[in-house]
Order: structure tokens, then C-alpha cells, then sequence
């Protein structure tokens, strides 16, 4: 590696771009349009860039993540869960976890929150077309799954069959419910399971990893894993042990964040920073399968 | 040829101060209890520049300060106003061509490598770039190693090849005067300007040269495999009794990440002024051997044990940035070595990883 | 301080912290020393890397602990039984050291007399430790020819703190083990220029270098030189001040220097009521602390880098440390403070410089005697006794002989924790620090980094303890004593021993010493903060 040709090869060219537009640690800001209640800890958040110019240019793919900023409580980074073919904004869907996110909830329509991005590489959409698409979450991770749920269903002549097993601690926990009726019409196969049945349960009880066993797994499937760290460790392993290629089993993962763009350091994982390198990795990428 | 030159030493401080109109001055100096320290120089005459001792500051400083603002926000809560108003306002820095002269080989190299973090990937960091645009490096080479120097190991001195805009280097007494070499259009231009100042350097100089610079390379103190204990780490050996040791040591202090003329981890958190209505977003170093480095939302950390966090921050050096930009990220500057009171230091773990390794293979052989 | 004093003649380190390194063995008690004296653990690693052998006494399994080749892992409390077992063992087996005995120290029949009715079993039933442990602890220490004790807080903050650190000088006696180089008892004083504070006279009996106030030839020597009567009497110590001293009410007003008594004191209940109970108070501060908050006025004091002076450290070394920054706004160096003060007051104190203050120790401290400041720079200090200016200062201390002449034997009996635990109260709670913050977090819980490390009041118990009681880690639990009930957040930690509890007080939203007691130690008049008994509950607030 030449450490020489960094800082001088293309100064000049940066040299206009230093007039502010450039400043990657500048956030924009958007406006909340909508809030929807998933539970007791999520909301969902609809928002649209103020700047209209912004607004109009402003594009995402699924999997990819938003850093938001909350007055005097800094940034956190959050992964897009509307579909990215939607003209109007973006939705964030958020998690009560921790003084940033516990004074997101706060917030009421109107309000306006700074945001930068979209940052991280997304799922590969063109390898997942045509394909038989397994999604597996387990709580507030079916908000990554979203987006890419949403397109496949929108594009039915470019999609295999998509099946979605998702997994929560208890009825009251699951997230957007309300898309269940609609993407069931639409040709999604979903199965749900919770932790801890409630009266009025009927579905099965148990793990997300139990309603694998049997699922059929052929050269056309792909899985889309996201939830706790330690659900994708289970999930990921029990896959590739009923025969999946660990090409093909993809998750996005989540950890602390600074900058979101590959400098800061902190979203180190041996080798690769989840920021750009991720936080979409196929399970033979993830450096350190046994904490991911 | 005029890429080669002498110059005499009583002419440095006079070049100097033409630079200085042209530039503002950074170099190493002795302050009045006896540390040397890179520093701006405003006043050359009331400065006493020392180029014989290795300076206790890297350039890290200058493009990457301890704590910056980079913008500043203002939150409106007018009861008035049910709805949270909330915008950010850059606070760049400003730009300000500045030559650094009496740089060591492995402070330059390190500058080198904050360019490849700030600038080299997709999204560049304006703020680094303000800084680090139109500086001028006029560096050291060093005939004489100190202590706990290794550059040799880490193959970035003690002279130079590349990187440089004029490098120095002394011919000793009987000379008095520097070699200088021009190694980019920066330099030369200084070389052409300011002519009367140099004088060619003749074969005799570029002799000497080479011998000091050859002779350099015998005179190191230390004896770092820096190169075997990267293939050690490469073929996945994991240290662990090291680690398991070194943690037991490390008190936390986050010294070595500060010191380190490439630890360039950074935290950015948000500075609320008194008035509750405003603030300024601030990044400020970090280290990742601080548990807090990667502990997210709900008190999950992924890299909790002290261990782990020790052997992130060599791996990242010695391994990771081995794998992604083919060298590794340490400079054998020796700084951690002085700075850590536990003896957590770059060289007793390069040194432990190699004898294990050695041990290893002759295990292996039956010896 | 005082148990040193009597024994040695001298309370201080009685060696170099370098020294560490080339001990054959090193005796840890009541340190929790990777947190507290990191500098000294780092000698003590090396010392370890290099094969001296480490023996540790402490309640938990700390860092140090655990890296020792024995840990004696005592009952809170029980110094004196564990010591005395001890040095029963090794007058068994004969490692005495006669000659030193015999040369050097006085008193040695009386604890001959004590050592023989010591019986070893029921020391292991007292202490906790096993017989076996103590006898080859006894070995390791005796046989060695450089041995060296250091101790903390763990063994001073007892009511028998005085008796206990007598207990540690009669071992190191007993064996010979001290007066050498790589030798000694060293105690490890906890805050920055604490031992200065102590050598210049901020306690209730002395004058600066431990000169005694009720010594008349002293007292006359001091009012010569500063041309005013003193009194006779010994002042108070600072818990008798913030508890109201004996009689309520005595005193009337009180000038408090960097010191957080709102927080650091026992029974902080009683701390509020008396301070209150003042006429007037001034505290002088670098921040608005708990303490601060109550006074009538508060005087914005500079910081250690605002200002120029010498400071002390535990090996008795004094270093000066040179103004790096202007004070903010309208803060003040301390002796800027104080000469204002006593000039205002009608006592006029103008030195130009804190040269010119040193000078005057210099001429009234025998033990800081040729401590003038241009020695000082660009040097690493001098380490008294440094009786002139041609004196290189004492690396190790009570060389050929001891400060007061024989090193005295001060045979101590077991004194119980004053309070154990009862069925009722059924915890006995230690108290401590954490390495990420500082005393009462004025300073350091200003930074975020140290917050982000650790930034919230936790209670270390064992395991199996909670399980017993039905809690699980992170939870939100109160803890009572008979005195008042704190919050903390519970860690589960399997260093704990089961029926004991670790807390720190670095956290004002837990102010750990509203639980502890006011019973100290009757000499020193430290508190026991090492050990009261308490009860957990669940806190449903």
C-alpha cells in the first residue's frame, strides 16, 4: 500500500467540496409526519427531509441506516423500515433502549429531529430477485426485513415464494401487525411464535428456531435473519446445519456507532467495520460468528 | 541536481523564518521544564527548538485535536411553540498552510495513515481535510534511534523514502550542516526559492548520507519481530495466556490510545450550553479499551471482557489493517511504551507473540 | 499513622515504591491495589514477573488477589487474630530473627507472652482461613530475606485501625523485616498529597514534621517564628468536628478546604445536623460540592494545574508541580486563600511566592529541612528526612536505627467489628472505591469518559447470595443499616465472599455513608468504614 498518493492526490477536487455541502457529520433535518405505536417500547416514526430539494433527491436501500440526532443526547444509528420505493419520507422504527431512543419517544408529530445518511451497504436486492426468500426475525429486527418484504412483494413476477417467521415475547410485542393481513393476501407465508403464551394465544410457543425444523431448503432459497444477537447466532447456525450455504443466509447486525461512515472505529468487528462493511454481512462474511 | 542540497546549520533558523511568513510553524520544543513537544511557533527568537530529542506529542494533534467542535445546534422550546424546532450550524476550522518541520520519520508516516482514515474512504472528514490541506512536512531522519524506538521493525525509518516534502538529514559535526532531500513539489519549490540558503550537495554528501542512514539501522536499542509476530497473528494464532496476562496488568487508563500517533478512534457527543436551548456537538478521542467504546443502548457490549478490549486495539494494529491496507498501523514510535505503568506496551506483546511462536515451532520440531 | 508512630517512630512508607520490584516477597492487606495505588501494582506485577512471591489479605478476591501465589481471604475485621496466628507459626518454627530482635526492638517478652496463648485453630475459626494457609503464608513471609508489607485503607479504617497497623509492624519486627532496603512496612496513602497534608500539620495534634503541639520547647519555637501565642491543646479530629464534637454545639464555625465531609463522612445524617448547626461556614473548592451547597460563603479555589507548589507522595516524596494554567474566572490558589484571610483578619501574611512559604517549613521542619524549592526542579524530588540543604533525602527509612530509638513491640488483642451481623441485619457491608471514579466524584464524575466507564452506584454481592434472596443482576435494591437505607444498582460478582457486600461512595444519589457507623478507632479517630452490618431489600421506588 502507498500511504503517499492519500493526501495528495486529489486535493484540488476536494478543495470545492469543502464548501460545507460536504460536511458528513452535519446532520439534516426531518420532519416527524407520523407516529405509529408497534408496542410499548416501539414506535414508528414516518419523516420527510425539511430541504423539499433533499426531500426529492433523497433515496435508500433496504438494510441500510439512518444516524438520528436528538437535541443534547447525540446519535444513534436506525435502520429504515418503510419501503424504498415509497415516495413520501422514510420510517424509522425505534426502540425504547436507552436516553436517546427514551426521549424519541417523547416526540409528537411536528417535531423535527436531525438526520444523516442513508450509510451501510443494504442487501444485495438483485441476487435476492426470483429467489425463495426465507425472512426469520425475532422483535424490533423485522424493521430492517421490512423494506426488502415490502419491494419483493411489490415486484410479484420477480419473486419465489416468501415466507416470514417471526418470533416475540409475547403477543403484545409484535411489530407492525398491521401489514400482516395485507402481505398475507399479497402471498406471504407468516408464522408467528412467542415466548410466553397469553390467553388468547393460540399460535405455537417457543423459539423462532423451532418453526425451522422441516422447512424445506432448496438451491433457490435465500434467509434474511435479524433480532438479537444471540437469536442470529442460533438462527445462522442451525441453517447452515440444515444445509444451507452460508452464502446464502444473510443478517444485519447492530452495534454502537459514532460517525457511520468508517472513521470513528467503534463499530470494529476484526476486521471490518460494521458501518460500510455492513451492517448487511451473508454469514460467511461475519468475522465473529459467535457474537455477532 | 537540485532534489539534493546541503544546508548549513546556522542558515536553518534564517530559512525558517522566511517559511514563517509564508507559513505558520510547527516544530519540536523544549519548554522550560525540559519536555520536547511538537508546538506552533509564533516567535522563533523565544522558542528553543530541539531536534535532539524525540518529541512526547506525535502531529496527531494538529489534524485530529483532543476535542473539536463540529457543529454547533440550537433547540427551540418556546412554549409557544408545541413542536420541537432543531438545526446545525458547521463550526469548520480554519484552513491554514502550515509547515512542520523537525518531523521524525514515524510521526510523518502516521500522518500518512490518518490521510487513508480521514480521506481515503467514500466519506471524507472535512474537518481532518481542513486541517491537513496545504501543510509542508520537513522531516528528520534519525542517525540515532531512541530508547524504545523500532521504526526499523515497522519499516518506516529511521529515514524516509517517499511521504516527505524536503527531508533532513544531519552530517555530523565536522560538517555542520544538513543533507536535504526534496521528495515532493512542496519542497522543491522551498529548494529553488531559497536558493542562497543551500548549496549543492556533493558525492561526499550523498555518501554520508547513506552511511548514516545504514548505520542508523544498526543502532536501535530494541529488537522488535514486528513482521513475525503479524504472520503469527495472520495464521490466526491467538495469544491468549498474553491476553489473559496483559488484561490482569492494563489498568484502563486509555494512555496508549491517546499517545498513539495512529489510534485515531474518536467519540462525538453533544456539549449542552447553559442556556438548555443550544449546544455544541463535540468528537473528542476515544479508545477501544474502554469498555464504554462499544457498549450500545441497554448496557449490551459486545466486546466486554478487558481481554477482548486489549486485543482489539493490537489486532487492529498488527493484524486488521495488516489484512485491509497491507501494513501494519503501528510506527514503532516507542510512545506506549513510556506511557503504560502496567507494561501493556506494543513491544512486550509483539515480542511475546514471537517467542510463543518460536517456542511453538520448536515444540513442533522435538526440540 | 499512629500505630507506625509508636511502633517505628515514623508513619510513613518506610521504603521506595521502586523498591517493590526487588522484594522476594510482598505482603498486600486491605489494598485493593490495581484500582487505588495503580503504581504501585504495577511494581508489584514486575516484582511477581521477576518471582518474588505475593500474599494478599483482603475480604475479596480483587485484581491483586487474584494474582497472588496466597490470598488469606479474612472476615472483615480480623487483622489482629489473622497477624498474631501469624507470628505464632513462625515462632514455632524458629524464623525469628533474634539478632534484629535483640539489637533493635524493645518489648518483645509482652508479645512473646501474647504470640504463646495464641491457638491457630480458633485463629481459622475467627478469620476464616484455613490453618494450613496461615502457616504457609507465615513461611513464605519469614523465610525470605526481603519481605515487604504494603497495606491500605483495608487495615487503617477499623475501630482497631491503630492496633491493626501495630499488628503489621510487630510481623515486620519479628522477622527483621524492615530498616533495609527492599524492606518494610509501607503504607499506601490514598489522595493526592494526603501525606504532605499530614507532614505539614493538618492534624489535630502536630505542627508541621509531626512536631507535637503539647510539647512546650515546640510550641515556643513555632511562636517565635510566627510572633503569636498558640495553643496547647490538640484541635479536634475531622469527625469529632462534623459530628458536633463531644459536647453539641461546641463549635461555632468551620473553614473547609477541598474536603467533601457531605459525602466521605459516616452517618451523613449527623454530618448535615452539625454542619447546619454551625454559625458559619466557608467552604473553599474547586467545584459546588454537597458540602459546598450548605456553606454561607464559598471560595472558588484553584486546581492542582493553577497553580504552583510541592506536593507529598505515599513514599515521602516531594515533588514540585509548577503552574500550568491560569485560574478561571475568579478562583484562587490556596495560599493566595489563606493569606487574605489571615491578613483581613488581622494577621498580615505576605509571601511573594510559595518559594518563600517553603523556606519557612524548611527552617521549622527538621524533616523538610533542606526541601527548598530550586532542589526540586527538574529533579524527581527529595524524600524526607532531608534535614539540609546537603542532605540527598532518605530513599528507605529507620537505617541503623529506628526513629524512636528501639523499635517497640505492640502486642494487640482481637477487637470484634463494632458492629457484626444480626439476624436482622444479616450483610456486613464493605465500603471502597472503584477504579474509574474518585472519592466523592466532584472531579471525576465530571468526565464523560469516566461516567461512560462506570457511572452509576453498584453493590458487589456473591452470587449465590442473591439467588438466595431472589435477585437478579442489574437490579434496582436498597440497602438498610440501622442508621438509613441507600439505593444501588446489584452486580453479581463471585469475588465477593457469600455473606458479604462491597459499595463504593463515589455517588452523591447513594450516599453510602448513611449506612456506615460512626465508631473509630481511638487513637486515629478513623472511622470504621470497613465493616457495619446491613440488610438488602428489593427497592420498589
Amino acid at each position: 500500500m502507498d500511504y503517499d498518493s492519500y493526501p495528495s492526490c486529489s486535493l484540488d477536487a476536494r478543495r470545492q467540496a469543502q464548501a460545507g455541502r460536504d460536511n458528513i457529520y452535519l446532520p439534516d433535518q426531518a420532519v416527524i409526519r407520523k407516529i405509529i405505536r408497534e408496542n410499548s417500547l416501539v414506535n414508528t416514526y414516518e419523516l420527510t427531509l425539511v430541504d423539499e430539494l433533499a426531500n426529492h433527491r433523497f433515496s435508500f436501500e433496504p438494510g441500510q441506516f439512518m444516524m438520528i440526532s436528538m437535541p443534547h443526547l447525540g446519535e444513534a444509528p436506525i435502520s429504515f423500515s418503510s419501503s424504498p420505493d415509497s415516495k413520501d419520507g422514510f420510517s424509522l422504527t425505534i426502540r425504547n433502549s436507552g436516553r436517546l431512543t427514551a426521549a424519541v419517544q417523547k416526540l409528537r408529530p411536528g417535531d423535527i429531529i436531525g438526520v444523516r445518511g442513508p450509510y451501510g451497504r443494504s442487501f444485495p436486492t438483485d441476487r435476492l430477485k426470483g429467489k425463495n426468500l426465507l425472512f426469520i426475525a425475532g422483535g424490533i429486527g423485522l424493521a430492517p426485513l421490512r423494506p426488502l418484504i415490502e419491494q419483493r412483494l411489490a415486484q410479484p413476477d420477480e419473486t419465489g415464494s416468501l415466507t416470514l417467521f417471526y418470533g416475540s415475547r409475547t403477543p403484545e410485542d409484535f411489530c407492525f401487525n398491521r401489514d400482516f393481513s395485507r402481505w398475507r393476501q399479497d402471498g406471504l407465508d407468516l408464522r408467528l411464535t412467542v415466548d410466553q403464551a397469553a390467553e388468547e394465544w393460540n399460535g405455537p410457543v417457543g423459539l423462532v428456531t423451532g418453526l425451522l425444523d422441516g422447512f424445506p431448503i432448496n438451491d433457490g432459497t435465500m434467509a434474511l435473519v435479524c433480532g438479537p444477537g444471540i437469536m442470529i447466532r442460533f438462527v445462522l447456525e442451525q441453517l447452515q446445519a440444515m444445509g444451507m450455504e452460508a452464502e446464502n443466509i444473510i443478517t444485519t447486525l447492530e452495534r454502537h456507532m459514532k460517525c457511520g461512515v468508517g472513521i470513528c472505529g467503534h463499530c470494529h468487528m476484526e476486521e471490518k467495520l460494521v458501518c460500510i462493511d455492513g451492517p448487511v454481512f451473508t454469514a460467511a462474511e461475519i468475522p465473529d460468528p459467535e457474537n455477532p | 541536481m537540485i532534489e539534493t542540497q546541503t544546508l548549513h546549520k546556522d542558515y536553518l533558523l534564517p530559512l525558517l523564518r522566511k517559511l514563517g511568513k509564508q507559513y505558520r510553524l510547527v516544530g519540536p520544543v523544549r519548554n522550560r521544564f525540559g519536555d520536547t513537544l511538537y508546538i506552533e511557533i509564533p516567535d522563533l527568537d523565544r522558542v528553543d527548538i530541539d531536534l535532539k530529542q524525540q518529541p512526547q506529542n506525535s502531529l496527531k494533534s494538529f489534524f485530529f485535536p483532543q476535542t473539536e467542535a463540529l457543529s454547533s445546534y440550537i433547540v427551540d422550546t418556546e412554549p409557544a411553540s408545541p413542536t420541537q424546532l432543531y438545526s446545525f450550524h458547521p463550526l469548520l476550522p480554519e484552513n491554514r498552510p502550515t509547515l512542520y518541520f523537525g518531523v521524525r520519520s514515524c510521526d510523518l508516516f502516521a500522518v500518512l495513515y490518518m490521510d487513508m482514515i480521514f480521506l481515503g474512504g467514500k466519506h471524507r472528514d472535512i474537518y481532518y481535510e481542513q486541517r491537513r490541506r496545504g501543510a509542508v512536512f520537513v522531516t528528520l531522519g534519525c542517525n540515532e534511534p531512541f530508547a524504545n524506538c523500532f521504526c526499523n521493525a515497522t519499516k518506516n525509518g529511521p529515514f524516509l523514502e517517499f511521504g516527505f516534502d524536503l527531508q533532513l538529514t544531519d552530517l555530523g559535526p565536522a560538517k555542520n550542516s544538513y543533507f536535504v532531500e526534496a521528495g515532493k513539489a512542496n519542497g522543491l519549490n522551498i529548494l529553488k526559492k531559497w536558493t542562497r540558503f543551500f548549496t549543492d550537495a556533493t558525492k561526499e554528501d550523498r555518501q554520508f548520507q547513506y552511511q548514516a542512514a545504514l548505520e542508523a539501522r544498526g543502532l536501535f536499542r530494541q529488537l522488535v519481530h514486528v513482521d513475525l509476530a503479524c504472520q503469527e497473528l495472520e495464521k490466526g494464532n491467538e495469544p491468549e495466556e498474553v491476553l489473559a496476562d496483559f488484561s490482569q496488568r492494563c489498568q484502563d487508563c486509555g494512555g496508549c490510545t491517546f499517545i498513539c500517533p495512529t489510534c485515531t478512534c474518536f467519540s462525538i457527543t453533544d456539549h449542552q450550553a447553559k442556556d438548555q436551548g443550544s449546544g455544541e456537538r463535540i468528537r473528542s478521542w476515544d479508545g477501544c479499551t474502554f469498555a464504554g467504546f462499544t457498549r450500545m443502548a441497554g448496557d449490551h457490549n459486545p466486546i466486554d471482557l478487558r481481554r477482548h478490549r486489549i486485543r482489539k486495539r493490537f489486532f487492529h494494529k498488527l493484524k486488521h489493517d495488516v489484512q485491509k491496507h497491507g501494513r501494519p498501523s503501528c510506527v514503532g514510535c516507542g510512545r506506549c511504551v513510556d506511557m503504560c505503568f502496567g507494561g501493556v506496551d506494543i513491544i512486550r506483546f509483539i515480542n511475546a507473540i514471537t517467542e510463543a511462536g518460536d517456542l511453538g515451532r520448536d515444540k513442533h520440531r522435538g526440540l | 499513622m499512629a500505630g507506625l508512630a509508636t511502633t517505628f517512630g515514623s508513619g510513613a512508607m518506610t521504603n521506595t515504591i521502586n523498591e517493590l520490584e526487588e522484594a522476594q516477597v510482598i505482603l498486600v492487606s486491605g489494598s485493593n491495589t490495581t484500582a487505588t495505588h495503580p503504581q504501585v501494582a504495577r511494581r508489584i506485577f514486575d516484582a511477581v514477573d521477576k518471582g518474588a512471591k505475593l500474599i494478599v489479605i483482603d475480604p475479596r478476591k480483587t485484581k491483586i488477589a487474584r494474582r497472588a501465589h496466597i490470598h488469606l481471604q479474612i472476615r472483615p475485621g480480623t487483622d489482629i487474630p489473622l497477624l498474631n496466628a501469624i507470628m505464632r507459626c513462625i515462632l514455632d518454627e524458629n524464623l525469628i530473627d533474634d539478632l534484629f530482635i535483640e539489637m533493635r526492638t524493645e518489648n518483645y517478652l509482652a508479645m512473646c507472652d501474647l504470640l504463646l496463648q495464641v491457638d491457630l485453630n480458633q485463629a481459622a475459626e475467627i478469620t476464616g482461613v484455613a490453618a494450613d494457609d496461615i502457616a504457609q503464608a507465615a513461611r513464605m513471609y519469614a523465610r525470605a530475606q526481603r519481605s515487604t508489607i504494603c497495606y491500605c485503607l483495608g487495615v487503617t479504617q477499623h475501630v482497631c485501625g491503630t492496633a491493626n497497623v501495630k499488628s503489621y509492624a510487630n510481623l515486620a519486627m519479628l522477622t527483621g523485616h524492615v530498616e533495609q532496603e527492599f524492606t518494610g512496612v509501607d503504607p499506601l496513602r490514598g489522595q493526592y498529597n494526603v501525606q504532605g497534608a499530614c507532614d505539614m500539620g493538618a492534624l489535630p495534634g502536630v505542627f508541621s514534621g509531626y512536631q507535637a503541639v503539647a510539647d512546650p520547647e515546640i510550641r515556643k519555637k513555632f511562636e517565635e517564628a510566627w510572633n503569636c501565642s498558640l495553643p496547647a491543646d490538640p484541635g479536634l479530629t475531622v469527625v469529632e468536628m462534623t459530628h458536633g464534637g463531644e459536647d453539641e454545639g461546641r463549635l461555632k464555625a468551620m473553614f473547609i478546604m477541598g474536603e467533601n465531609p457531605m459525602l466521605s463522612d459516616p452517618v451523613l445524617n449527623r454530618v448535615r445536623t452539625s454542619l447546619h448547626g454551625l454559625d458559619f461556614l466557608v467552604v473553599s473548592d474547586i467545584f459546588l460540592t454537597e458540602t459546598a451547597a450548605l456553606a454561607d460563603v464559598v471560595l472558588p479555589a484553584a486546581c492542582f494545574a493553577e497553580k504552583t507548589g510541592t506536593v507529598t507522595n505515599s513514599e515521602r516524596r516531594v515533588q514540585l508541580s509548577h503552574k500550568a494554567v491560569e485560574p478561571p474566572g475568579e478562583a484562587r490558589a490556596d495560599d493566595w486563600i489563606i493569606q487574605e484571610i489571615s491578613t483581613r483578619m488581622g494577621y498580615p501574611m505576605q509571601y511573594e511566592s510559595t518559594r518563600e512559604i517553603m523556606e519557612e517549613i524548611c527552617l521549622l521542619t527538621p524533616i523538610y529541612g533542606g526541601i527548598y524549592h530550586d532542589r526540586l526542579h527538574a529533579s524527581w524530588g527529595l524524600q524526607w528526612p532531608c534535614l539540609d540543604r546537603g542532605h540527598p533525602g532518605t530513599p528507605f527509612l529507620h537505617k541503623y536505627s529506628f526513629a524512636r530509638g528501639f523499635g517497640r513491640f505492640e502486642p494487640e488483642r482481637h477487637v470484634p467489628p463494632a458492629e457484626p451481623a444480626t439476624t436482622e441485619f444479616p450483610f456486613v457491608l464493605i465500603t471502597g472505591r472503584r477504579y474509574h471514579q474518585y472519592h466523592t466524584g466532584t472531579m471525576s464524575r465530571r468526565s464523560a469518559t469516566l461516567k461512560r466507564e462506570r457511572g452509576t452506584p453498584l453493590l458487589d454481592m456473591h452470587p449465590e447470595d442473591a439467588r438466595r434472596l431472589g435477585l437478579k443482576d442489574g437490579c434496582r435494591i436498597r440497602v438498610r443499616s440501622r442508621r438509613g437505607s441507600v439505593p444501588f444498582t446489584l452486580h453479581l460478582s463471585s469475588h465477593m465472599d457469600r455473606g458479604e457486600l462491597f459499595c463504593d461512595f463515589h455517588f452523591h444519589e447513594s450516599p453510602t455513608n448513611v449506612l456506615t457507623l460512626a465508631n473509630s478507632d481511638p487513637v486515629a479517630k478513623c472511622p470504621e468504614y470497613k465493616c457495619c452490618a446491613v440488610t438488602v431489600e428489593v427497592d420498589h421506588d
